[in-house]
């Protein structure tokens, strides 16, 4: 009277399942999951996780310089760094440009989720149109924005001369300047933003919607205390892509105003490359590319944080 | 009460009631002009966003379009958004150029072959992930997915300087190398949900009938991943075709130059802009996408959502 009566325990069920599983398929041996999976892993690992790697551990270096060998230095370049005017400079224009980038760009891609999601017939056609602009390059969009906001003969001033109004040197004032980066650049991420939230919107439970339409909540408070809280999950995550996108965006500005006129666009991202390849001192600019990548985390880590707190239960 | 209801019976008896109705509470109102105002009102409301959308999106693209239609002191002179004289002066002339020609066929070949290589190597390595158990699986997951959270402004300098160390600077080559790096943590990941909704059982069916792991690939999954493989494969090439911050710092000589990089430096170069250049440019960068793109247009927004969930 060996043999077992009870049913086998969900554990070993499980266990004979996959013991079952890999023995089922024939055609493989132990080494194959490894030979598909190692050139992606070796692949990601030399381009993307080891240069990251290096770049920091190349930060805390002085180049050799006149006949001087490489040495470790410690956080000298970070000192350099926070020492420096220009770097508290562009972290000022890098703050107005990525939380101007944030608010509008957030507001912009939630009215537009709102009016997409009405029109469901339509939706695949305008859905089209609207991912328009992430399909093509920040230098052709920059291009067109351009040509948008030119001084002497764009739309922009011209729709304003119209009105009897002097037209406005957008990209030689340093103040509107930074304003049509920020717009350049939203209009280049809204798609994305546009889609995450009215994915969300999808999902969001319509009895609830309805229950308040039956208490009379008009449109607006629906929208206010209800769709958009409800909306907290997607509006986190295009907050931290939008985020991450500008911050780390550097091709519309480069593009556009090259961190001018008078500085007043020389964003952080912007300010690395300048310190790299115009002054040629890569340590110090792997140091502010640190700098940015710390940044970055803190930034999203922020998000998440407050986000949690109006998060419905 | 024996007679059996019959629904043509209903239709009288309604207008009975409703002359009744009418006969005490008078006649209902005729045509109320202040309701259809205000549906008309409504209706305005929901179509206004859908406007301000398209106008928000297309209209960079539109005064493009526009003044590379016009010869180059035509931009000054004449504001309208349908030129008088249209010309094909400025295509032409980007179209004669070699600056353009050249950078477009290493567009293409870059594009390619990131595409190419990216589904080779990210495939199998999702199909791996998604169907084997095996030791390190979730390690070896984590390592392959964790470093897209990486930016390309945080590789441009380390990139830059180990490409020089290596003598692989200005070469086409590295650019298809580097961007397939980049996007291998997206390709495994879109491909890796998908072969998860594949069931296994469809394979495990074949694999009785004495089907190969290379049969199975061939006949199963291959076909049923193609939406999935095309979805990544845009996406690779979008990158490929439009990145400029690294195409920038890893290529020195004009005849290496993608699309991005040539059109950055003929807004630099001209001392007087060329606007109708820059802008036919532009269109002939944007177009040849915006083809491929419109017939394959839902797996790209499929693929874009679940990408963005990084």
């Amino acid at each position: 009277m060996t043999g077992r009566l009870s049913a086998p325990t969900r554990k070993e069920r499980r266990a004979a399942a996959e013991s079952a599983r890999d023995t089922a398929m024939i055609g493989h041996s132990k080494a194959t999951p490894y030979l598909f999976s190692l050139p992606a892993i070796i692949g990601v690992a030399a381009i993307l996780g080891f240069p990251v790697l290096y770049g920091i551990w190349e930060s805390f270096y002085r180049p050799d310089s006149l006949g001087a060998p490489k040495e470790y230095v410690g956080f000298d370049n970070y000192v350099e760094m926070v020492r420096s005017p220009d770097f508290w400079h562009s972290l000022n224009r890098t703050a107005v440009f990525v939380f101007g980038s944030l608010i509008v760009g957030t507001a912009l891609g939630l009215f537009f989720a709102f009016a997409l999601f009405r029109v469901v017939g339509k939706l695949r056609f305008l859905r089209a149109v609207t991912v328009a602009p992430y399909i093509i390059s920040n230098v052709a969009a920059v291009v067109m924005f351009r040509i948008l906001f030119n001084t002497q003969f764009g739309l922009i001033n011209r729709t304003i001369e119209f009105f009897g109004l002097d037209g406005l040197g957008w990209l030689s004032d340093p103040g509107l300047a930074m304003v049509v980066v920020v717009l350049a650049q939203v209009w280049t991420d809204l798609p994305l933003t546009i889609l995450i939230l009215l994915g969300g919107l999808m999902t969001v439970d319509r009895s609830l919607l309805d229950a308040a339409l039956v208490d009379g909540a008009s449109g607006w408070k629906r929208a206010r205390f209800l769709t958009i809280p409800l909306l907290t999950p997607q509006l986190v995550i295009s907050t931290v892509w939008l985020s991450y996108s500008t911050l780390t965006g550097l091709g519309v500005v480069l593009a556009m105003t090259g961190g001018g006129p008078l500085k007043a666009t020389q964003t952080l991202a912007m300010e690395m490359y300048t310190v790299a390849f115009r002054r040629l001192e890569f340590n110090q600019a792997l140091a502010i590319a640190t700098f940015i990548l710390l940044l970055n985390a803190v930034l999203t880590l922020v998000y998440v944080r407050v986000a949690r707190k109006y998060e419905y239960e | 009460m024996t007679s059996e209801y019959r629904p043509e019976d209903e239709a009288p008896l309604a207008a009975e009631t409703a002359a009744a109705a009418e006969a005490v509470i008078g006649p209902p109102p005729a045509g109320r002009p202040a309701m259809t105002l205000r549906r008309g009102l409504r209706q305005a409301l929901l179509i206004l966003p859908l406007v301000l959308l398209v106008v928000w999106t297309v209209m960079p693209f539109i005064v493009t379009l526009s003044v590379s239609f016009k010869h180059r002191a035509q931009v000054f002179a004449d504001p309208s958004i349908i030129p008088d004289l249209p010309t094909l002066t400025a295509y032409k002339e980007v179209l004669g150029s070699e600056s353009f020609t050249t950078s477009f066929v290493n567009s293409v070949v870059v594009g390619a072959g990131t595409t190419a290589l990216t589904l080779i190597v990210g495939v199998p390595a999702a199909y791996a992930f998604a169907r084997f158990r095996f030791r390190g699986r979730h390690f070896l997951l984590l390592f392959a997915l964790l470093p897209r959270l990486v930016p390309s402004l945080g590789l441009m300098v380390p990139i830059y300087r180990l490409a020089v160390a290596a003598g692989l600077l200005d070469k086409r080559i590295t650019l298809i190398i580097v961007y397939t790096g980049m996007l291998l943590p997206l390709a495994v990941w879109l491909m890796l949900g998908f072969f998860q909704q594949i069931p296994k059982s469809i394979e495990e069916a074949a694999s009785v009938d004495g089907a190969t792991l290379w049969g199975r690939l061939r006949y199963i999954v291959a076909p049923l991943a193609a939406p999935a493989m095309i979805t990544v494969g845009v996406l690779a090439f979008r990158e490929a075709w439009n990145e400029f911050t690294l195409v920038l710092v890893l290529t020195t000589s004009p005849g290496n130059r993608t699309l991005p990089y040539e059109l950055y430096q003929m807004q630099g170069i001209e001392g007087l802009a060329n606007f109708p250049g820059e802008a036919a440019f532009a269109m002939l960068t944007v177009v040849p996408f915006v083809l491929v793109y419109s017939r394959v247009e839902r797996y790209v927004v499929a693929g874009l959502v679940t990408g963005s969930g990084k």
